[in-house]
């Protein structure tokens, strides 16, 4: 079974993210099923995910940007459950270096969350703003209404804290006894977000201990990928899922 | 081990040609790399063993052996040059009365599918570009890491070492490989290119002066948008030959004019992804058709 992870911390993140944001990539795996992420911390959101998934056999997760770090944890933590890992423009799990601001959302039009804010953050996210759809708005709005936003103080005090230590151990594993669950990391070629070479940092650091990592880019998209080149994203995922699994 | 399917001949404009085919729907074509005359390694279509079989049952999978390489005959009049390599090559694709197909070209062979796909649209469906130092702009690092193998040309010992040098794991150069590229070296129409090449000298006075400015142009003319078809820059990422930034800068410049351009790395491969991991190759080979169907 894939499982697909959807990134975003609600309240922060300027469109709301959830099962709805993989769109209609998910029809073209016949194995494909969503996980609900909860909790105001990556460790809390790390055991929402585990929870839905244990019982479910062993696991390909495919997990959106926090949720490819959310992903990334859980071959870490429970490699019993997952068969292996796809991270997708995962610029929560690639290095923060002492990057230079970035200004992408830096000025969302408010009210936030609603269709219009939604539709000018998912628009700035992105290489084209032709996926950014009527379907997609509706999704987003009704996400919206039953999402609780993370306060700043809870987001200052408990979510960016448990970022840095789920960072912190996931660098430290690919650098020392390695991710035994292969991995490869999906970059969308114009992410507003993160440049090529986060992508390639975050592929270099699984790699040093890892024979079977890979790392893909695809052309003409942003910070969603699989929304924008859905059938090079299915390519590269199920070539992943289908070939033989050696660690 | 994999073999290849029975080999079959088929008369190229008067070129006795070399080829292997097996299954059927979509035919991808795979172009291996090397040049004729080199005396310390040999190409042949056997340095896809490890893909055309698996791949034969999604695919009509078909390798051939080029323009003096392999068992394929040598050039007429002595053009020992890559512009007649690609025109045989294409001429091959008429020959085979193929409907447009999956190139797939691996180091030099990245280089004459690209070629024969520039001239040759009608031929081309989509572009696999595996490693390839010989089309990536920027500087070659073969000589550096090859230059003057400790063993003497044309023994096995010799063989081994190159084909070790241009992997992740040396472990991957089995003997089965060796025993090929061998088997091509001992053929004496190729001790003739390995002559033609060496000691008269064609190598340097004629194939590489006329690859460099064939090159440029083909440069050119990629960087102008002229490909026009789908494409798919592979690149082991251990390779000293053709190292990664080379295959970034490929990538760069086949995106800016393809929507459907894609960059794969695969980790602890060398020169040879296809050899160092043949599964995972041969699955992307095959979603990639699919997704182009």
């Amino acid at each position: 079974m894939i499982v697909f992870i959807h990134g975003g911390v609600p309240g922060v993140t300027p469109y709301c993210s959830g099962p709805h944001i993989w769109g209609s990539v998910l029809q073209q795996f016949s194995n494909a099923t969503t996980v609900d992420v909860a909790g105001q911390t990556v460790d809390a959101m790390t055991q929402s995910v585990r929870k839905a998934i244990e019982g479910k056999g062993r696991c390909h997760l495919v997990g959106h940007d926090l949720g490819g770090l959310i992903a990334l944890g859980l071959a870490i933590e429970a490699p019993q459950l997952v068969s292996a890992v796809t991270a997708v423009a995962s610029v929560a799990a690639s290095p923060t270096g002492d990057g230079v601001g970035d200004f992408t959302f830096a000025y969302p039009p408010k009210p936030l969350w609603s269709r219009e804010s939604q539709r000018w953050a998912l628009e700035r996210a992105s290489y084209s703003h032709h996926h950014v759809d009527g379907k997609l708005l509706d999704a987003c709005v009704a996400a919206a209404a039953k999402q609780q936003p993370m306060t700043p103080e809870t987001y200052a005090e408990q979510f960016v804290p448990s970022l840095m230590k789920a960072k912190a151990r996931f660098y430290e594993v690919c650098r020392s006894e390695g991710i035994k669950v292969p991995c490869q990391v999906i970059w969308g070629s114009h992410d507003p977000l993160a440049t090529f070479d986060h992508g390639l940092w975050l592929f270099r650091g699984i790699a040093q201990r890892q024979r079977v990592a890979q790392f893909h880019v695809i052309n003409r998209t942003g910070s969603l990928p699989f929304r924008e080149e859905p059938a090079a994203f299915h390519q590269v995922v199920s070539a992943f899922n289908g070939a033989g699994v050696r660690s | 081990m994999a073999r290849l399917p029975e080999g079959r001949w088929l008369d190229v404009d008067g070129i006795r040609t070399r080829y292997f085919e097996a299954g059927s729907g979509e035919p991808v074509v795979f172009i291996y790399g090397g040049n004729f005359g080199t005396g310390d390694s040999a190409s042949s279509a056997h340095t896809w063993n490890l893909n055309l079989a698996p791949l034969s049952e999604h695919v009509r999978a078909i390798t051939f052996d080029k323009l003096g390489q392999g068992e394929t005959d040598n050039p007429k009049n002595d053009d020992y040059t890559m512009a007649a390599v690609v025109r045989h090559a294409a001429a091959f694709l008429r020959a085979m009365k193929l409907p447009p197909v999956h190139l797939v070209g691996h180091s030099r062979g990245g280089y004459a599918a690209t070629r024969v796909a520039l001239d040759n649209h009608d031929l081309v469906k989509s572009l696999t570009v595996v490693n390839s130092g010989t089309l990536s702009p920027g500087v070659g690092t073969n000589e550096v890491v090859l230059a003057k193998p400790p063993y003497a040309a044309g023994t096995r010992e010799c063989v081994r070492w190159v084909y070790e040098n241009y992997s992740f794991d040396p472990k991957v150069v089995t003997e089965e490989w060796v025993d090929a590229v061998m088997a091509t070296l001992a053929l004496p129409k190729y001790q003739e290119s390995v002559r033609k090449i060496g000691v008269e000298k064609l190598g340097t006075k004629l194939f590489l002066p006329d690859l460099a400015r064939e090159k440029r142009e083909t440069l050119q003319w990629i960087n102008e948008g002229r490909l026009q078809r789908p494409v798919q820059v592979v690149w082991g990422f251990d390779d000293r030959t053709a190292v990664i930034d080379r295959g970034i800068e490929l990538y760069n410049l086949f995106a800016k004019h393809e929507r459907r351009a894609l960059f794969h790395v695969f980790n602890q491969s060398g020169h040879f992804p296809f050899r160092e991991h043949p599964e995972r190759f041969n699955a992307l080979m095959r979603r990639w058709v699919e997704s182009l169907a």
